[in-house]
Order: C-alpha cells, then sequence, then structure tokens
C-alpha cells in the first residue's frame, strides 16, 4: 500500500510536470501554410466534381457557420474567436471522418485523408498560438443537437464547400490576427 | 460664430462631395467594366467590404426603380432585402438598377433574387469574398535609383483591412511613345525594381491590383495614372576608362620599340630601294661617269668572265652544235651542216640509241651522217683523222657536267666559248670545229637553233681527261649526236640514253691531238 501510493505520488509529479514544463512551441505565423491548407481544400472540392462512383451517400453532417460579418467579427474577442475556430475544426473533423467511411474512390479518399490531417494540424497551429483553450468544449460525438455555431448539410459536396468557406474565413481572420503574432510584428 | 459653423460644414460637405465623387468615379468605372466583361444577369462585386449587386434595365424599357425587389439569403436563413437604386451612365447612356448589401457575409453562399412587379426575373448564388473588386493602388510612385537602366516603383495598397497579403500587382512600363510596354508581377510587396531599361529614357509607369485568389478572389482593378520617370544616363566608369587609356598606351609604345629596332627593316620591306647595277659595274658612274664604251674597254677581259659568270646562273645545260661537215670522200673536206629545224624534243627516253633526230626533220645529210657513225664506229681508227676533222668548220663541245668533275666543268663552262681550232684543213687537230651555237638553255624544248654566233676568246681549253663527246643537247636530255670522231664510246652512244652533254678534252695544252678521241656519255 505504501509502494503504491510513493507511485501514484511519482506519477502525479511526472504528469505535473510534463504539463507544466513543456516548452512552449513556437507561434507558427506565417499564413502560407493556411493557404497550402486552403488549396488542399479546394482540391477536394475538384475532385468531389469529377467523381464518378463510390463518392459517398447522401447523410447529413453538422458542419460550422461560416459566414463572417467583419463588422461583427471585428468586435468579437480573441477568445470567442477561438472557440468558433476550435469548435469548427472539430466538427470538420469529424465530418470528414465519418464521410471518409462512405468514400470507396480512391483518389477522394486520399483527398479526405490529407484534409482530415490539415485540420490536425491546424490545432497544432492554434495551440502554438495559445489559442486552444477552447478545445474541451468541443462535442463529443455527431448525434448531438446543433448549436447555434453549426448547420446541416446533407450531402459531401456541401460538407467539402463548408471546409473551404471556414479554412478561408474564421480560421485565417483568427490566425492572421492572432496576438502572439501581432506581437512579434511589433 | 455662426459664420465659422457654417464654413465648417461647407468644408464638410465639400470633403464629402468630393468622396462621394471620387467613389462615384470609380463606382462606375467599375459598374461599366463589369457591364462589359460580366455574362451574368445579376452582377456582383464587392468594394471595401460591401457587396454591390446591378443589373441593366432593359432596352427601350422605362422602369421605375421601385420596380424592382431585390433579396438574398445564405446559410438556410430567411430572405432578406435590398434597397434598390438606380444610376443612369453617362459613358454609355444606359441606365441600372442596383443593390448595396449593408452588412454582407463573407465566406458563405448567397442566395440573391432579382424580383419586378412580384415575378422572378433573375437569380444568382454566389461566395462575396470571390468578387472582391479592389480600387487601383494609390501614391504611385517613380524614381530613379542611380543605377543605370533601373527605376524604383513603389505605391500603397488599396485600403483594405485583412486583405493586405492577399493581394498580387501588376506593373506595366513603356518608353515614352512607345506602345509596346512590358508587364511584371509581383505578390504581396508593393514596391519594385524595373531592370534592363535603356538609358537617359523617358519611361511611363501603371499598376494595378488583384487578390491572389487563395482566400479572396476577384477582378483585376483599373489601371493607375500613369507616372513617368528618367533613367540615369549611362555612365562611363572612371577606372574602365583609366585601364583602357593604359592599355592603349603600353600598346603604342610597345608598337613604336619595335618599329624602332626594325626600322630598316621594315623600310626595306616598305619602302625598297630601287635595285641598280651599279656593284656589278664597279668603276662604271664612279670613274667613267656612265660611259660603258670607255668602261669596256678598260675592263673588257677581267669583266667578261664575270659577267657570263653572272647570268650563267645555273649549269649551262644546252649546247648548240653546228657543224658543217662535207663527208663525201676522206679527201674532200666535208661541211657538214646540221641545222636541225626546230622541233620539240618530248622526252629523253623518245631519245633512241641512235640519239640522232628521229623525230626531227631529217635533214638531208643525215641519212649521211647516220652512215659515217655507223663506219665510224666499226673502224674507229680508220677514222679517226676523218674528213670531219679536216672540216673547215667547226665545232665547239661544251662539258654538260660530270658528277665528279662538276665543279671544274661549271668553272670550264663559265669560260668563254672558244674553238678548240679554228683552220679547217689542219689534220692534228683532233677537234673538230663547228659551229657554235647558241648557248641553249631553253629547258624543255629541245630546240637547236642554227644560228652561228661564234665567240672565240683567245682562252686555252684546259686539258681535262681523257676524251671528249661533243654533242648539241637541249636541256631535255636530247642529245645529238654530231660527232665525227669515231670512237668506242660511239658504239656506248648508241646503246646508252643520252640526255647530258657531258665530254672530256683531251686536247693537249698546245695542240689538238686528233687521237684518243671518243664519246664519253653521261
Amino acid at each position: 500500500m505504501q509502494t503504491f501510493s510513493g507511485l501514484v505520488s511519482i506519477l502525479t509529479v511526472f504528469l505535473w510536470l510534463g504539463g507544466n514544463l513543456v516548452s512552449p512551441l513556437r507561434p507558427i505565423c506565417d499564413l502560407r501554410v493556411l493557404d497550402h491548407f486552403v488549396r488542399e481544400a479546394r482540391d477536394s472540392e475538384v475532385i468531389m466534381r469529377g467523381c464518378r462512383g463510390g463518392c459517398g451517400v447522401m447523410k447529413s453532417y453538422f458542419v460550422p457557420l461560416t459566414s463572417v460579418d467583419f463588422a461583427v467579427w471585428e468586435h468579437m474577442d480573441v477568445t470567442g474567436q477561438a472557440v468558433e475556430v476550435q469548435t469548427g475544426l472539430s466538427l470538420l473533423d469529424q465530418a470528414l471522418s465519418n464521410a471518409m467511411k462512405t468514400v470507396s474512390n480512391s483518389p477522394l479518399t486520399s483527398a479526405l485523408d490529407n484534409n482530415i490531417s490539415n485540420i490536425h494540424s491546424l490545432g497544432q497551429i492554434l495551440h502554438s498560438l495559445d489559442l486552444q483553450q477552447a478545445r474541451s468544449t468541443v462535442l463529443p460525438d455527431d448525434s448531438a443537437p446543433a448549436s447555434a455555431q453549426t448547420q446541416e448539410v446533407s450531402s459531401l459536396p456541401e460538407l467539402l464547400q463548408v471546409q473551404s468557406s471556414f479554412l478561408r474565413g474564421k480560421v485565417r481572420l483568427l490566425l492572421s490576427a492572432a496576438p502572439a503574432c501581432q506581437r512579434q510584428n511589433s | 460664430m455662426t459664420k465659422m459653423r457654417s464654413n465648417r460644414l461647407k468644408i464638410i460637405f465639400m470633403l464629402c462631395l468630393a468622396c462621394v465623387t471620387t467613389g462615384g468615379q470609380h463606382f462606375e468605372s467599375k459598374v461599366a467594366q463589369l457591364l462589359q466583361d460580366e455574362t451574368e444577369h445579376i452582377k456582383c462585386f464587392v468594394e471595401g467590404k460591401d457587396l454591390t449587386c446591378f443589373w441593366e434595365e432593359e432596352e427601350e424599357r422605362n422602369h421605375l426603380h421601385n420596380q424592382y425587389t431585390f433579396t438574398y439569403s445564405y446559410e438556410n436563413k430567411n430572405k432578406m432585402a435590398c434597397a434598390v437604386s438606380s444610376l443612369s451612365l453617362l459613358a454609355s447612356n444606359k441606365t441600372i438598377f442596383f443593390c448595396k448589401l449593408a452588412k454582407t457575409p463573407f465566406f458563405t453562399t448567397l442566395h440573391v433574387q432579382v424580383h419586378r412587379d412580384g415575378q422572378k426575373l433573375y437569380t444568382r448564388s454566389l461566395n462575396a469574398e470571390n468578387f472582391l473588386f479592389l480600387d487601383p493602388p494609390r501614391n504611385l510612385t517613380v524614381l530613379s535609383s542611380g543605377k543605370e537602366g533601373q527605376l524604383n516603383v513603389s505605391w500603397l495598397p488599396p485600403q483594405l483591412k485583412y486583405m493586405d497579403d492577399s493581394m498580387i500587382y501588376e506593373v506595366r512600363y513603356a518608353a515614352e511613345g512607345s506602345d509596346l510596354g512590358k508587364v511584371e508581377v509581383i505578390k504581396v510587396s508593393t514596391m519594385l525594381v524595373l531592370l534592363g531599361l535603356e538609358s537617359d529614357t523617358r519611361y511611363k509607369v501603371w499598376v494595378r491590383v488583384k487578390p491572389d485568389g487563395v482566400a479572396y478572389k476577384g477582378y483585376w482593378s483599373a489601371w493607375t495614372e500613369p507616372v513617368f520617370g528618367v533613367t540615369p544616363p549611362s555612365d562611363v566608369d572612371p577606372l574602365i576608362v583609366l585601364l583602357v587609356l593604359s592599355i592603349g598606351l603600353i600598346l603604342c609604345l610597345l608598337s613604336l620599340t619595335v618599329i624602332l629596332s626594325h626600322q630598316k627593316f621594315l623600310l626595306k620591306k616598305l619602302w625598297p630601294d630601287i635595285p641598280t647595277p651599279e656593284h656589278k659595274f664597279p668603276g662604271l658612274f664612279t670613274v667613267y661617269k656612265g660611259d660603258f664604251k670607255e668602261w669596256m674597254s678598260h675592263n673588257n677581259g677581267s669583266m667578261w668572265g664575270r659577267s657570263v659568270h653572272v647570268y650563267t646562273e645555273e649549269l649551262p645545260s644546252p649546247l648548240e652544235v653546228l657543224s658543217e661537215v662535207s663527208l663525201t670522200s676522206h679527201d674532200t673536206s666535208h661541211r657538214e651542216e646540221v641545222k636541225p629545224a626546230e622541233e620539240d624534243e618530248e622526252k629523253e627516253s623518245e631519245r633512241s640509241d641512235s640519239g640522232l633526230t628521229d623525230r626531227w626533220p631529217d635533214p638531208p645529210h643525215a641519212h649521211w651522217l647516220m652512215d659515217q657513225l655507223r663506219a665510224l664506229q666499226e673502224n674507229p681508227e680508220s677514222h679517226s683523222q676523218s674528213s670531219l676533222l679536216q672540216s673547215h668548220d667547226t665545232y665547239v663541245t661544251l662539258n654538260q657536267g660530270d658528277i665528279e668533275q662538276q665543279a671544274d666543268d661549271v668553272f670550264e663552262e663559265t669560260l668563254p666559248l672558244q674553238t678548240l681550232f679554228s683552220s679547217a684543213g689542219t689534220p692534228s687537230l683532233s677537234i673538230s670545229h663547228s659551229d657554235l651555237g647558241s648557248l641553249q638553255q631553253s629547258s624543255g624544248s629541245g630546240r637547236l637553233s642554227s644560228q652561228s654566233s661564234l665567240e672565240y676568246p683567245n682562252h686555252t681549253w684546259p686539258p681535262k681527261g681523257p676524251g671528249y663527246a661533243y654533242m648539241a643537247v637541249a636541256d631535255s636530255g636530247v642529245s645529238m649526236d654530231y660527232s665525227p670522231m669515231s670512237s668506242s664510246r660511239i658504239a656506248e652512244l648508241g646503246r646508252h640514253r643520252i640526255y647530258t652533254n657531258d665530254y672530256k678534252n683531251e686536247i693537249f695544252p698546245h695542240k689538238w691531238p686528233l687521237s684518243g678521241q671518243y664519246i664519253k656519255s653521261g
């Protein structure tokens, strides 16, 4: 018993150290990375348009809202923006993963897989910019009711269009105005 | 106080008017451009942060703007209406109706519709971020960079937030007065250095802008007003000038040195002296003042050989022997006259064993001569003192040049020609006279002329080895055997190829013994 508690305390210490003493990631402020992801999302739309057979089934997907009202967006604080972006990325990740299960066309499968890995990379970028606080608010599964920040699409082409719009809009606006990058420029 | 307020209001009004006018000008130009380029009925563009959609009035219809309704929707929301306005374009004399969305949603699909009197007229679905129509860049400046053929171009991007890093520019430049222009595309950066321009030339520069197409898309903006810049004149690097001058100077000095060191040689080559024969005639011009006769009389003997030597630069090869032999009998003197016609002798191989004129037109007495020669072969001794010898004529032999005695022969041949003996009827004479033919030095034509210019200087022919041969020979190697003297060598003559005029003179110092004569053929 004493040995077991000792081990637990040691593990706790390690976890604490792992949590706090990890060196912060260098902020990734170059928007060319995001531009690269945007181009690959557009490539998926092109492949989707040219797909003939095995291109997925009609299915509902919950995806984030992509519209940006500049006047409203400018008045929103960074945290709120970050939450919206993080939530949206999580929704897209789930939707794309579900869609990929129904796709048998190999170029389309490959493109979707690429998009999913890009979304994971964006999460790392947000982490580097200290904008990852909203991760805990991600909805665990797609069966959850749609929130005010989500919408429903009924096909894969629409899903891919939402992905493109989301990356080009909210994600880009957040990254371009990230405080960590502003501090770097000034 | 009231006056000041009214003045301020006026100023603000003027500024607003200016802004509207400027914006209106841009707006109208954009509308005009899209009227030409866009094919959709509802033509939309984003100016600033607002989306403007417009459509054209149908021809010969005078609708009012309130007859039209414009609605839009996005993200499954309810339709929203937009106020319709009209605008008359002065340039094209057209009327358009337009709607400007106050709060334009970006990054989502907009569904717009136009109704007229409750009826749907046009519809369109578009994403606003794809229809940016930017204003031209501002504050275009063109400055000389100081370097040859370069101009620095810089400008400011249109005032638009969030899009500064998503713009692409196009710079057009052309020399003033020229229609041909070049275009440079540059991303994000708002300055450019034009290279490869002509020196001291005035250039016109224009710039326009467009979204780069990644996050935002749109149309090319209008060109800015042209701005002029002058390239600096070409300047020569002073270091290069100095180096060129130094090298030129060094080359000049070198050439001068060469010329001076080879002055004489060059002078001789460029301005050769006119050759004078003074050195060949010593004393002619200095002592005798050019009187050749007098000079000759004083220098006759000694100079003759030299002069002959001058002219005979090569071994005199030909010998022309003219002999006049009358060979009728032993007692009678014969005058043998061989006057070969002028014929060409071809090759020495053609000279047969007879060595006689096979190709020549036979002289009248040729056959007789042949007979005599044959007779001599048979009985050389009996003919030792043939009538030929007793002929009144003389003939002269020349040594063609035996290899062994070539030097001597040369010297011998430089000696003036002289008869070996002069009078006919001197049986002791072993050498037959003949008319001395002129020296033939033709190298190829075996011409034997029958001239008889005799030169009989009083000069003893130095005795040489035994025997002699005499014949008229041309350079071509044809030999004509005129020897009336028979010897055992005549037989050889018939056998060997005769192509040379080789002889050994058997003349004794004082007399001309007749015996022991033979022809030695080379």
